[in-house]
């Protein structure tokens, strides 16, 4: 049902794309309502994790988790983003989001987290050391991972690799549509701001798939990959290279004060 | 918890039924008196223990256990679910796929026009975070389920959770009104002050009650009581203006 809908979101998606392309070149483009929420179907299976098994989630409470989780991040994010902007810095970065956890009275979160970036930078580390982890046993995976040339994932390094990735959805919905099994072409649509043509594609071409089971899973694993290029672009930045890396022991203890009431 | 049917539990009008086993067995006669007795005077359940009468307080000091009982597994369950976290995530080995997806994250991040440029990184931990906030959200609303008999989480639950956890705040407009009002019916607040070793949002949440004179009446009386109620409205006047953070 959501895979029948989607197409006509996403060209209406890139039209309205397009449109503000010509109109104004730094606006962001409009924001659709199955957009503006988490796919319900990763939320149910999250929610029924921490459940009894004989538990009913009422249809009313599923869609009010779905805004929760939205409000959550937007919440998140505009605390970092503050200050961001405060220490005059263009990129919200992971230690700016535990930052305003902290501030916000998610103490709780700050540790866990910590310790999953840690390890997920060691992830990274280790496949940056042999060019790309193995993709998992997964016919799919394992034939996109190889399909990306390295040239493609030197472009993505660029700088403002982390805005490149907005505007290029619109396309990607419209493109994922017609995929049928081969690599997708490189785009041809004009977009919001000019970036490199190899940079295009990479992280887009199954975002649809996200409403589905094992789909979701797909998506989640190119979701992953596409941001592994753009964290060698922060790395190759010096500023953002060295926030990146900084010592985990110290980014815990930085954050592990409490400050509950800090907001109130 | 077992089910534990009661009649005066209906005649009280939709108060919180107890299972037997939380009671010794004296107990389950006393709230028939403490019903009669507030049927009749109509006047609400002091906050003030001392001022209450031996009956009263033998009750009020039964439900004051029973409350600390509850409060205590749920802290447990608390404790147990951070636990639960941190031993998961140092187990994780699959950094590749994700529980949610990244691009819709980065989509809600940059719905705010004043946000530039997102790190790799940011929506990663987000992922993570979101995973952990919709299964904290999830169990606190399940415990109102439960406390309610019921087997169907519903949005009333998640708004009691809201409620009842300060670092929820930014989500009270999320949930209507009347799905707070309903709340009432859940675990009887009135009167009954903070328990040691709180839960991390209970102190916040019980510390207004404190200061309510004569707030109503354990069974039954909660449900709808215009001063419980009149208390929600300030704390969502105050939040709302510092804490707008509405997705377009």
């Amino acid at each position: 049902m959501d895979s029948s809908f989607l197409p006509a979101g996403a060209d209406n998606g890139s039209a309205g794309g397009a449109n503000n392309g010509g109109g104004a070149a730094q606006q962001a483009p409009p924001i659709r309502e199955q957009d503006r929420l988490m796919p319900i179907a990763n939320v149910i299976r999250i929610m029924r994790r921490v459940l009894p098994a004989h538990a009913k989630i009422s249809d009313d409470a599923k869609e009010t988790i779905q805004e929760c989780v939205s409000e959550y991040i937007s919440f998140i994010t505009g605390e970092a983003n503050e200050r961001c902007q405060r220490e005059q810095r263009k990129t919200i970065t992971a230690e700016d989001v535990l930052w305003a956890m902290s501030r916000l009275g998610f103490d709780d979160y700050v540790e866990p987290l910590s310790v999953y970036l840690h390890r997920y930078r060691e992830f990274e580390g280790e496949a940056r050391g042999v060019g790309l982890a193995p993709a998992p046993p997964r016919g799919d995976h394992h034939h996109h991972h190889h399909s990306v040339p390295p040239s493609m994932l030197n472009k993505s390094r660029g700088p403002g690799s982390g805005a490149v990735m907005l505007p290029h959805h619109h396309h990607h919905d419209m493109h994922a549509s017609m995929y049928g099994g081969a690599v997708p072409p490189p785009p041809h649509h004009g977009f919001l701001m000019p970036h490199p043509q190899g940079g295009h594609y990479l992280p887009y071409p199954y975002e649809p798939t996200s409403y589905g089971g094992e789909h979701a899973l797909a998506s989640g694993y190119y979701g992953g990959a596409a941001y592994a290029p753009g964290n060698n672009g922060g790395s190759g930045d010096g500023s953002g290279g060295s926030a990146s890396h900084a010592p985990p022991g110290g980014s815990g203890g930085g954050f592990d004060h409490p400050h509950t009431f800090a907001y109130k | 918890m077992e089910p534990s049917p009661q009649p005066m539990g209906v005649a009280a009008g939709g108060s919180q039924v107890y299972p037997a086993s939380a009671y010794p067995p004296a107990a389950t006669v006393a709230p028939a008196s403490v019903v009669s007795a507030g049927l009749q005077s109509g006047q609400p359940f002091p906050a003030n223990p001392g001022h209450m009468s031996a009956q009263h307080q033998i009750v009020y000091q039964q439900a004051q256990q029973f409350h600390q009982q509850l409060q205590q597994q749920q802290q447990q369950q608390l404790q147990q679910f951070w636990v639960e976290r941190m031993t998961e995530i140092e187990a994780t080995t699959d950094f590749k796929n994700h529980n949610l997806p990244l691009a819709r994250i980065k989509k809600i991040m940059k719905a705010d026009e004043d946000v530039r440029m997102i790190s790799a990184e940011a929506p990663v931990v987000f992922a993570k975070a979101c995973e952990i906030f919709i299964l904290e959200l999830t169990l606190r609303s399940w415990m109102h389920t439960e406390e309610n008999k019921r087997r169907t989480l519903q949005k009333n639950d998640i708004a009691a959770a809201i409620t009842r956890t300060d670092i929820y705040d930014f989500l009270v407009d999320i949930v209507p009104r009347d799905e707070m009002k309903e709340d009432g019916i859940g675990l009887p607040r009135a009167g009954l002050p903070p328990m040691g070793a709180p839960a991390d949002a209970y102190p916040y949440y019980y510390m207004p009650q404190q200061q309510v004179p004569g707030s109503g009446m354990v069974y039954g009386a909660q449900q709808g009581h215009p001063v419980t109620y009149l208390w929600q409205e300030p704390q969502q006047q105050q939040e709302q203006a510092p804490e707008e953070q509405q997705s377009a």
